[in-house]
C-alpha cells in the first residue's frame, strides 16, 4: 500500500466532519492518523526479524448537546465502514450526559514553524539501509568485550502523517520522520549476571550513530560486572536522563497538567508562583523544540504547538492545557493535546519537556561526590504516587561514587523519597543535553537522598 | 475468507521458498469508557480489521501487519513479509527453526451468558457510573475517581502452511477503577482492575457497589497510614502481592526468550531454586480468567504449564521457536495483542499452589514485620532484581496487625526471596491484570498468603 496523500487525508477528516455535522452534531472533529514503519530486529545476539507495518485510521469525536462522543476506525476503503464510525460517534454522544464545563472545539490559528522533524531520507530507507545500521551496531558492541551479550535491539525508520478538521474551519496536515537504534545487552561472567543495560538513539532526521550506541551499551554491561552491596545512608545521587525521565514521567509530569491540577490530584495546585526546585531548575515544554521527538506543527486537536514556560529558576510559572481544560479555566490551550493515532480521544501530555541544562561535564559532576551513586535507570517509577510524589524504586544499573571517582557498580540498592524534595535538593545541572522520550535533560546531582541498601 | 488466505500463503511458498507462513486475520469491535469523577470524558466505540503476515525465509522472520482483508493487499503484504526476511537473513548465524506441531482445525465460538457487543452503551455508563459514584460518596476525602472500562469482542482467523486452519472468537470485558484521597499534605491512591473473558456478567459478581466501595475504603485508610521502616523484615504477602511477584519476579524469567537471553533461570532447569514448598503454574485453560484461550497465536493449544514444583523448576513458557531450540513441547504461550504485531511468549493465568497455613498462623510468630496486602505495580530485571510497590500494607507486631503503612515498595533478588519463603498459606485468590513487554496482554496472577523470613522493604523513615 502507498501512502496517502495530504488531499486524501485532509479529505477524509473533512468528508467525516461535514457527514456529522449533517446527521445531526453540533461540532464534530475528524483526525486522520498513517504511520509507516519498518524495523529490523535484533535477538539474542543475531539480525532475526524484520518488519512493515502499515497502520492509518480515522477517528471521529461528535458533540451533541455537550456531550461527546467518538469513534475509530482503519476500514478507510470502505464508505459502509466510515458512515458507520460517525453514526457510532453521535450514538456514543446520545448516550452520554452533558458536560456543562465542555465550551467548544478550538479555532483555527497560525502555527509556528518547526525545524528537522521530517527527512526525506529516512521516509526513503530501504531495509537493507536499516539491517547494514543494525549490523554495524551489533559488531560495535561484540567487538568492545567478550563478556557482553546484546540480548535485543534493532533499527527502525518511520514516516508519520495526521490530519485535523473541525466545525469551526480547522484544516491542517502535518507529517514527519523519526529513526532510531537501541540495543539491550548483558554482560555476564563466572556465573554473574549484569541488569539489562540498554543505550539508544533516536532522531527526527536521518543522523543517528548506530556504533555509539553498540559501544556504549556493551561498556555499560562490562561496567555493571562485580556489582556490590552497599550500606544504607543518605548519599548524593546522580540522575542520568533514563533515571530522570522514569521518575519524573509518573509524578512531575503529571503534577504540571491542567487536567490532574483541576482534579485536585496535583501537589502543584494553588502553588504557582512559589518556588517549588531548586533554583537552578528552569522547564520548558517545549513543542517547537529543533528535532525534537515530539516536535510537530499542531497538537491532537489542530491547536499550534507552542514553548510553555513551566519552571522558572525553581518558581513554578505555568500549567499545560488541551482545548477543554483551558476552556473550563477561561484560557487558551498550550497545544498539548496528545492522541494515541486515531484510536483514542486526546489527553493533555507533555510533549518535550525540557530541562534547561548546566554548564558542567559528566566527568565534572561525578568530581563533586564525596559519597553517592551514579543511577542509570530505576525499576519500578511506575509505581510512584502520582499524586504526592513519594517514590520507592530500584537502582539498577547504578555506580557507586567514592572521592569523586567511580568504584565500582553497586546491586540490590533502593531509593526513597519523594520528587518533589529531590526538585529542591537538586544542586547541580551537567551540560549534556538528550532526548529521551518527551524528557529532554542533562544529568542532575541530587544531593541527601535516602538510599536504603543491607 | 479461508480461500483468500489459502491463496496468499500459497503465494509465499511459491514466489519466495518460505519454510513456513502463516496469516493472522482479524475484526474487532471495541467500547471504552472513561469517566472522571462521574463525568464521561468520551464515550467511545471502534471497528477495525487487519492481518499480521509472518514467514520464515531462509531462516530468517519477515513480518508485515496490514488494516486491510482484501486479496491484493494481503498478497502485496505477505511479499513485503518475505523480502524483509530476505532482507535480514544474510546476517543470520542460527537460522531460526520452529518445533513441530500437529496442525488443527477447528472453530472456537464463544456463549456468553451476557455479550458485551449486545449490551447498549447507556447499560454501560450506568455502571461504571455507579461505580463513580459509590467511590466519590463513601467519604469527603476522596478527592477523584478515574474509571476507565473497555469491552474487545471480535473473530481471528488463524492459517499455517502445515495445514492449521483456526476461527477464534475473542471476548474481553475490563475495567480499572483508581481513588484519590486526601487530608492536609496527605495524598492517597488506591487502584483495583476487574477482567475477564467470561462476559458482562463479571458484573454480577464483581458489583460496580462492592468494588467501588473497596477501593475508596483503601485510599481513605491509607491517609492514617505512615511509611514504613527502610531495611530487611520478615513479611507477609497477601495473594495479589504473591501474584505479581510470581508473574515480575519470576515468571517473565521463566518466558523462554528471556531465559535464552540469559535470565538468571538460564542453566537452572531441574534445578532447585525456591523452597520445597513451591509449586507454580501458567495456566491458560480457567474458564472465564482473564488470561485464558482455547489457541495461543500460532495456533497451539494452550494448557495448564507446571514451571515449578516442589521448589524445583521443570518447565518454561514457550513460542514454537524457543521450544525447538529448548529441545521443549510448545506450550502455548505465543500471544499477539493484535494485528498490529507479532506474537511474543506472554504468561497466562500465573499463580503459586496453595499449602495448609492459615492466616493467623502465617503471622504469629513474626515480632517486628509488614503484612504487604495489596500492590500498585511491579517490576523485574533479567538479572533477578524485582521491585513490588505496595498500595496498602500493615505492621506486624508481635504476632498482631499493627497500624497501617503507606508507601512501601519490595525488592531484593528473585532467587534469594524464593529460598526465603518459609510458609504457604490455604486460601487462594486470582486477579486480573494487565501485562507491558512492548505489547500488552491480559492476565491474571495470584495464589496464597505467604510468609518470607526477610525481604528488603524501600521506606522514607
Amino acid at each position: 500500500m502507498v501512502a496517502l496523500r495530504q488531499e486524501e487525508m485532509l479529505n477524509l477528516a473533512e468528508t467525516a466532519v461535514n457527514s456529522a455535522l449533517k446527521r445531526g452534531a453540533d461540532e464534530a472533529e475528524a483526525f486522520t492518523y498513517q504511520g509507516l514503519t519498518t524495523n529490523i530486529i535484533i535477538e539474542r545476539g543475531q539480525i532475526a526479524k524484520s518488519s512493515r507495518i502499515i497502520d492509518r485510521g480515522l477517528g471521529v469525536r461528535a458533540i451533541i448537546n455537550k456531550a461527546v462522543g467518538f469513534s475509530y476506525t482503519n476500514i478507510l476503503e470502505s464508505k459502509t465502514a466510515i458512515e458507520e464510525t460517525i453514526l457510532k460517534a453521535l450514538s456514543s454522544a446520545k448516550a452520554s450526559k452533558p458536560d456543562e464545563d465542555w465550551h467548544s472545539l478550538p479555532t483555527k490559528k497560525t502555527f509556528a514553524s518547526v525545524e528537522n522533524t521530517y527527512d526525506k531520507k529516512v521516509a526513503e530507507l530501504r531495509s537493507e539501509d536499516l539491517v547494514n545500521m543494525a549490523s554495524s551496531m551489533l559488531n560495535a558492541a561484540e567487538k568492545t568485550d567478550k563478556r557482553v551479550f546484546p540480548v535485543e535491539g534493532g533499527a527502525g525508520a518511520s514516516y508519520l502523517s495526521t490530519a485535523v478538521g473541525n466545525s469551526n474551519g480547522i484544516a491542517s496536515f502535518d507529517h514527519g520522520t523519526i529513526i532510531e537504534c537501541s540495543l539491550a545487552t548483558i554482560g555476564q561472567q563466572g556465573g554473574e549476571v549484569t541488569p539489562i543495560c540498554f543505550e539508544f538513539n533516536a532522531e527526527r532526521i536521518c543522523n543517528v550513530d548506530p556504533e555509539w550506541v553498540g559501544k556504549e551499551a556493551a561498556r555499560l554491561a562490562v561496567s555493571a560486572l562485580k556489582a556490590k552491596r552497599i550500606e544504607t545512608k543518605n548519599a548524593s545521587i546522580i540522575f542520568t536522563q533514563f533515571a530522570l525521565q522514569q521518575l519524573l514521567y509518573y509524578t512531575l509530569i503529571n503534577a504540571v497538567k491542567a487536567d490532574y491540577v483541576q482534579r485536585g490530584q496535583s501537589a502543584f495546585k494553588d502553588k504557582i508562583g512559589e518556588k517549588v526546585a531548586s533554583e537552578i531548575v528552569t522547564i520548558h515544554d517545549d513543542g517547537l523544540f529543533k528535532g525534537g521527538l515530539r516536535t510537530w506543527k499542531f497538537d491532537g486537536e489542530g491547536v499550534p504547538q507552542q514553548k510553555t514556560l513551566i519552571i522558572e529558576k525553581g518558581v513554578l510559572r505555568n500549567f499545560i492545557y488541551d482545548n477543554y481544560t483551558a476552556k473550563k479555566e477561561g484560557k487558551e490551550s498550550t497545544g498539548n493535546a496528545t492522541r494515541a493515532g486515531y484510536l483514542s480521544t486526546p489527553d493533555v501530555e507533555a510533549t518535550n519537556f525540557r530541562f534547561m541544562p548546566g554548564n558542567k561535564s559528566p566527568e565534572e559532576l561525578i568530581s563533586e561526590v564525596d559519597e553517592g551513586l551514579l543511577v542509570y535507570y530505576l525499576q519500578g517509577a511506575h509505581s510512584s504516587n502520582p499524586a504526592s510524589g513519594e517514590f520507592s524504586v530500584v537502582a539498577t544499573p547504578a555506580w557507586r561514587i567514592q572521592n569523586g571517582e567511580i568504584a565500582h557498580a553497586t546491586k540490590g540498592v533502593m531509593l526513597a523519597g519523594n520528587v518533589f524534595q529531590v526538585l529542591k535538593n537538586i544542586s547541580t545541572l551537567a551540560g549534556n543535553e538528550r532526548k529521551i522520550g518527551q524528557l529532554v535533560a542533562p544529568w542532575v546531582l541530587v544531593e541527601n537522598v535516602k538510599l536504603i541498601g543491607k | 475468507m479461508k480461500d483468500i488466505l489459502t491463496k496468499v500463503l500459497d503465494g509465499a511458498s511459491q514466489k519466495f521458498g518460505a519454510e513456513y507462513a502463516e496469516v493472522r486475520a482479524q475484526k474487532l469491535s471495541k467500547t471504552m469508557l472513561t469517566l472522571k469523577e462521574g463525568r464521561v470524558e468520551a464515550a467511545k466505540q471502534g471497528i477495525e480489521n487487519g492481518a499480521a503476515l509472518r514467514v520464515l525465509v531462509n531462516g530468517a522472520w519477515g513480518f508485515a501487519s496490514v488494516g486491510n482483508l482484501n486479496f491484493e493487499t494481503l498478497n502485496e503484504a505477505i511479499s513485503d513479509a518475505c523480502k524483509m526476511a530476505k532482507a535480514a537473513s544474510p546476517r543470520l548465524k542460527t537460522p531460526i527453526k520452529l518445533v513441530e506441531t500437529k496442525p488443527v482445525e477447528d472453530k472456537v465460538l464463544l456463549k456468553p451468558r451476557k455479550n458485551p457487543s449486545a449490551i447498549p452503551i447507556e447499560d454501560k455508563i450506568n455502571t461504571t457510573s455507579t461505580m463513580s459514584k459509590t467511590v466519590l460518596g463513601y467519604n469527603n476525602r476522596i478527592k477523584s475517581c478515574t474509571i476507565d472500562y473497555l469491552d474487545l469482542t471480535g473473530t481471528s482467523h488463524f492459517i499455517n502452511n502445515e495445514g492449521t486452519y483456526i476461527e477464534q472468537d475473542k471476548l474481553y470485558v475490563w475495567s480499572r477503577i483508581v481513588a484519590t484521597a486526601n487530608e492536609a499534605d496527605i495524598f492517597t491512591f488506591s487502584r483495583e482492575e476487574i477482567g475477564s473473558t467470561s462476559g458482562y456478567e463479571i458484573f454480577d459478581i464483581e458489583t460496580p457497589e462492592n468494588v467501588g466501595e473497596r477501593v475508596a475504603k483503601r485510599a481513605v485508610k491509607q491517609l492514617k497510614a505512615k511509611p514504613p521502616k527502610g531495611g530487611t523484615f520478615p513479611a507477609v504477602l497477601g495473594p495479589n502481592v504473591v501474584g505479581v511477584f510470581v508473574h515480575e519476579a519470576f515468571g517473565h524469567l521463566a518466558e523462554a526468550d528471556y531465559t535464552l537471553s540469559g535470565s538468571v533461570l538460564s542453566n537452572k532447569l531441574g534445578k532447585k531454586i525456591a523452597s520445597n514448598i513451591t509449586t507454580f503454574y501458567d495456566d491458560g485453560t480457567i474458564d472465564g480468567a482473564f488470561g485464558s484461550y482455547k489457541y495461543d497465536d500460532e495456533g497451539i493449544p494452550a494448557q495448564k504449564t507446571l514451571l515449578v514444583k516442589d521448589g524445583v523448576i521443570v518447565g518454561l513458557m514457550h513460542n514454537r521457536e524457543t521450544a525447538q531450540k529448548l529441545n521443549a513441547k510448545p506450550t502455548g504461550n505465543a500471544r499477539a495483542e493484535d494485528f498490529r504485531v507479532e506474537p511474543i511468549i506472554r504468561m497466562r493465568n500465573t499463580f503459586m499452589e496453595p499449602k495448609d497455613y492459615s492466616f493467623e498462623e502465617l503471622v504469629e510468630n513474626i515480632k517486628f514485620g509488614y503484612y504487604f496486602k495489596n500492590f500498585r505495580g511491579g517490576q523485574a530485571n533479567i538479572d533477578g532484581t524485582f521491585q513490588v510497590g505496595i498500595q496498602e500494607a500493615y505492621e506486624i507486631v508481635n504476632g498482631e496487625m499493627g497500624e497501617p503503612v503507606r508507601n512501601a515498595s519490595i525488592s531484593g533478588n528473585t532467587l534469594e526471596t524464593l529460598l526465603n519463603v518459609d510458609a504457604v498459606g490455604k486460601d487462594f485468590e486470582l486477579w486480573p491484570g494487565r501485562c507491558g513487554k512492548g505489547q500488552t496482554a491480559f492476565t491474571c496472577d495470584g495464589g496464597p498468603h505467604i510468609r518470607v523470613k526477610g525481604v528488603l522493604v524501600g521506606g522514607s523513615a
